[in-house]
């Protein structure tokens, strides 16, 4: 009764207070924002747009051509396998990272907080040098090669560094810790009552899993497949590096573009192409994860 | 209260004072990189008390591109000759002092005025080399001679190519008969389907350290540069190198000052240097491509001399790479295309 | 209904339950009461199935279920922490076994309909559990462990959340419930109130093992251990040696010295010493000597006014203490205060001796 309804507080003069000291906090990111991603997308854009000389150097001269060559059938497609490739990577640290995260959450604290360590120690070293290091794993007189000829598994070495299955493995590799940590974060507070509530009533492992755990964690499993497919979808080093550079993937065109091709405008236009069918494309996601979660 | 007051300015002029004098003692080098050895850099910081500060780029294109974007102040460049034939063409480069040049006569003729620079005016040759073909003869009974050789069918998965489009496309022009210079829509479309078919067996795209899966026994032919092809000789005299027989494709790196320079003095130095019989002979060891210092040369071991790779005894006319132009995204389509449809 | 054949369950080294044996009976409401630790937790998740006996038999309306999946077991719990699904609505909380069961979709909708109504949570249907009262919260819990007619409801300290005006409602509640519908429930509790208030019968647990089963009634009145007699309500735990046992009466001395005449057929057979347990509502204190088989002089040490009723500390001869509670009627009648000397009498009958670990 005597404390003021919470609205009031927003007219008296103090309110101004704490909107000034959040625009202050914020600024730091602001600012970085508005350095790194608004103004250089700003530059794509123009540059989009533009002509280039023989030099490669860009010339101010309003032209579509750029726009219309990204949806040549050769680039869409490398698009389209870009978009397989991370599908595919996404789906598969799903399938090994669920159960990680979710044996984790289940472990007494002091477990919990060791695993979880070994879950991130891989971003102690560089990530190319992991790279080299699973190139010396996987090739034909490799690590695994020799393992499984003297094991007598196989009878050739093994013939899969340079392959698309190799690139796989690589991207598998290397994102797999970002599909754990936010799964693990949700099921690490998802209360195990929850789930013996399911199992009470009837419901059987599969049952329990689908309804009620994987709505329950559907926050981290999001996260996760957002935090791989989308920089798997422009990785070009690790498919390069493993996967011997025989299929471009998008990441690749785009790079080629600003240092080797010398079309700085073209690469300037996929850039901008291929950031806003992220920006649809998550707008859309976002859309759908409210209405059925209202 | 004047000193007072003067005291923040004269701060001021101090600090312009000897950011000058820093950067007298500096030398924005831009280079490839894994090409100028460590030690050849610090001996001339010791000599000379300039401090260089070497920034790398993987291909011309790169280099280029960084170059016209502006953001720093390159004292020398090592551009590829066809990219400084284009710099030349549109006057970004300085004139060479050769006052400041004693040691330029130490040049093998042949390595001075080339077709990008016919004056002789602007450009230093660093090394010279050639694009060949490594044989594993352990692995490789037939003989390889060329191309076609290199690219049948029954070598499928065993071959690394470095990961150019123009490389590529020479290759295949020389299987035609096409100038190498001479690239239209019309001669591409002539090597598409050549390309095509080559695309189907290549195992591996590397352009920076083809030699690798040579040495692992990934692959067991390559087409490389004739450096790496020196050092897989130098590893195991297994590794053969050999100028393909339709026609050879043969590069020189040059040094040059771009303009905007501000060290001009320094990169005049540094070029000196460079061109010592000694220092140039130090740079072989480490990085074993076609020395174009006669006297540095003289420096080298037999060994080193009798490298094939390094060193190749042909009287045959090897040819450069020109200047293309926008023509260059042509190939690059042409190659993401094929590699998209392999 | 209920069988339960020397079940014993370990954690590591900590045996949570010791080798206990109970039979429950079809219909009934039994607390299963004791202190945190007691077992009385894992002995109900052994019968819900989420923990499995290291030792012994559980059975079920016959069947054997000691190893059965819990999602296999006609009977069903309340969390005490409720455990609704976030996720869904009141209504999609309450079908969700009935869904699991795959019950005809018209035929659960007159199910939900009605235990909704039960409960009486018309008008929540559509909420979420985060938009409803804790009280509201618990009815979802019950409906939802209801709905899909258990044969068993176990209940896992279900009130104990909530404040003490609304769990007093809910225990008056919980026990019509049972009453209409017939289920046999199993409460947990560690509350001894609440486990008088609404049992049939009340199991008390200790370290793990059953000390005693027995109606409400018989467990106040006529514990069997010490621990039973001071766990359920207040009393009066005296210890006393055995001086004489001849005919109705038992003879015993106390610690400070005095001596009470107990019933005979209380004692237990062969034991020499016991404790005697007496409710501080059974010693009578008066200012006149009281007709009584034990009438002792007495010194009223601390008197607690407590409202309706007086609590006093009595002291005797040889230092003994007791507790007695007084009703507090009126101020006409004749005022007892610390300090005063008192008469205070024990009836034979409210001596109740109880076995000393």
């Amino acid at each position: 009764m005597q404390a003021l309804p919470s609205t009031s507080l927003t007219d008296s003069p103090h309110a101004l207070r704490p909107r000034v000291w959040g625009w202050v906090l914020l600024a730091p990111m602001l600012a970085w924002l508005v350095l790194f991603v608004l103004v250089p997308m700003a530059i794509l854009l123009v540059y989009s747009f533009c002509t280039r000389d023989d030099l490669g150097r860009v010339v101010f001269e309003f032209t579509f051509e750029n726009y219309q060559r990204v949806f040549d059938p050769i680039y869409l497609r490398i698009l389209g396998r870009s978009i397989g490739y991370a599908a595919l990577t996404t789906g598969i640290c799903l399938l090994m990272g669920y159960p990680v995260a979710w044996f984790i959450a289940r472990q007494r604290e002091n477990v919990r907080n060791w695993l979880l360590l070994l879950v991130m120690i891989p971003f102690w070293t560089s990530f190319l040098i992991r790279t080299y290091a699973w190139m010396t794993i996987l090739k034909g007189n490799g690590l695994l090669s020799g393992l499984l000829l003297s094991a007598g598994v196989i009878p050739a070495p093994l013939e899969i560094l340079y392959t698309p299955a190799a690139a796989i493995i690589g991207l598998v590799y290397a994102y797999l810790p970002f599909m754990i940590l936010p799964i693990y974060g949700s099921a690490e507070k998802l209360d195990n009552a929850l789930v013996e509530a399911a199992h009470d009533l009837g419901a059987g492992p599969v049952r329990a899993f689908s309804e009620v755990i994987v709505p329950l964690t559907w926050p981290g499993i999001a996260a996760g497949i957002l935090l791989v497919f989308v920089p798997a979808i422009g990785m070009f080093a690790i498919t390069d590096l493993m996967g011997g550079a025989r299929v471009p993937m998008i990441g690749n065109v785009i790079h080629n573009q600003f240092i080797k091709a010398g079309n700085q405008p073209f690469g300037a236009a996929l850039g901008i192409i291929f950031t806003l069918m992220f920006v649809v494309a998550y707008t859309l996601a976002q859309r759908r994860g409210r209405s059925s979660h209202p | 209260m004047k000193p007072i007051r003067l005291l923040p300015l004269l701060a001021i002029a101090a600090v312009f004072a000897t950011a000058a004098r820093a950067a007298d003692k500096e030398l924005n080098l831009y280079a490839w990189s894994e090409y100028i050895p460590q030690t050849v850099l610090d001996g001339f910081t010791k000599e000379t008390g300039i401090k260089v500060n070497y920034e790398t780029f993987s291909s011309g294109e790169e280099m280029l591109a960084k170059l016209l974007a502006g953001g720093t102040r390159y004292d020398l460049i090592q551009p590829p000759d066809y990219v400084a034939e284009a710099l030349i063409k549109n006057k970004l480069l300085v004139p060479l002092d050769y006052k400041k040049l004693p040691n330029f006569k130490n040049l093998l003729p042949e390595f001075t005025k080339m077709p990008h620079d016919p004056a002789q005016k602007f450009t230093v040759p660093y090394m010279a080399g050639t694009v060949g073909i490594v044989v594993n003869t352990e692995k490789i009974k037939e003989p390889v001679a060329g191309y076609k050789d290199l690219f049948s069918a029954r070598y499928k998965d065993r071959i690394v190519v470095l990961d150019d489009g123009r490389e590529l496309v020479v290759g295949a022009f020389y299987t035609q008969g096409i100038g190498l210079n001479d690239i239209t829509p019309a001669t591409l479309e002539k090597a598409r389907p050549i390309l095509t078919a080559w695309f189907k067996n290549i195992k591996l795209f590397d352009s920076d350290s083809p030699k690798t899966a040579l040495l692992n026994g990934d692959v067991d032919l390559g087409l490389v540069w004739s450096g790496e092809a020196a050092i897989l000789w130098n590893e195991n005299k297994k590794f053969h190198y050999v100028l393909p027989s339709e026609g050879v494709h043969m590069f020189v790196d040059v040094l040059a000052i771009p303009k905007g320079s501000r060290n001009q003095s320094a990169a005049h130095a540094f070029l000196d240097y460079l061109l010592r019989p000694d220092v140039s002979a130090l740079i072989s060891e480490e990085f074993p491509y076609t020395n174009p210092n006669g006297e540095a040369r003289k420096l080298l071991t037999p060994e080193q001399l009798a490298n094939p790779a390094s060193y190749p005894k042909t009287d045959r006319k090897l040819d450069t790479f020109r200047h293309l132009g926008t023509s260059g995204a042509l190939i690059d389509e042409l190659f993401t295309d094929l590699k998209n449809t392999k | 209904m209920i069988e339960i054949q020397g079940v014993t369950k370990r954690f590591g080294e900590f045996t949570a339950v010791n080798d206990v044996s109970l039979h429950i009976k079809a219909g009934e409401f039994i607390t299963l009461l004791g202190p945190s630790g007691c077992g009385k937790t894992t002995l109900l998740r052994m019968l819900s199935g989420f923990e499995t006996p290291d030792a012994g038999l559980i059975r079920i309306a016959g069947e054997d279920v000691t190893r059965l999946a819990p999602y296999r077991r006609n009977v069903n719990q309340v969390f005490q922490s409720y455990a609704l699904f976030p996720h869904m609505t009141v209504r999609e909380n309450i079908g969700f076994g009935l869904r699991m069961q795959k019950v005809a979709a018209a035929e659960s909708a007159r199910r939900i309909d009605e235990v909704v109504a039960l409960v009486a949570l018309q008008g929540f249907e559509d909420r979420k559990p985060g938009q409803l009262s804790g009280g509201q919260r618990q009815r979802v819990a019950l409906a939802r462990a209801i709905v899909p007619r258990p044969s068993v409801l176990l209940l896992d300290e279900p009130l104990s959340a909530l404040d003490a005006k609304l769990r007093g409602q809910m225990q008056l509640e919980l026990k019509r419930l049972q009453k209409h519908l017939g289920i046999t429930f199993v409460f947990v509790t560690h509350d001894q109130e609440e486990a008088l208030t609404m049992s049939d019968r009340i199991a008390v647990f200790n370290h793990g093992r059953l000390e005693q089963l027995g109606t409400t009634t018989e467990i106040y009145h006529q514990p069997r251990t010490a621990f039973v007699a001071d766990f359920i309500g207040e009393t009066n735990l005296l210890p006393a040696d055995l001086i004489d046992l001849t005919g109705a009466t038992a003879r015993v001395r106390l610690e400070g010295g005095l001596e009470l005449n107990v019933n005979a057929a209380q004692w237990p057979a062969g034991l020499r010493r016991a404790s005697i347990s007496i409710r501080p509502e059974k010693v009578h204190v008066s200012k006149q000597r009281v007709a009584c088989e034990n009438v002792f002089e007495a010194r009223v040490a601390v008197e607690l006014f407590q409202g309706v009723l007086d609590r006093l500390v009595l002291e005797f001869t040889g230092g003994t203490r007791l507790t007695a509670v007084v009703a507090n009627e009126s101020a006409l009648l004749e005022a007892i205060h610390e300090g005063d000397r008192v008469w205070c009498g024990l009836h034979a009958d409210d001596l109740v001796v109880v076995r000393t670990e």
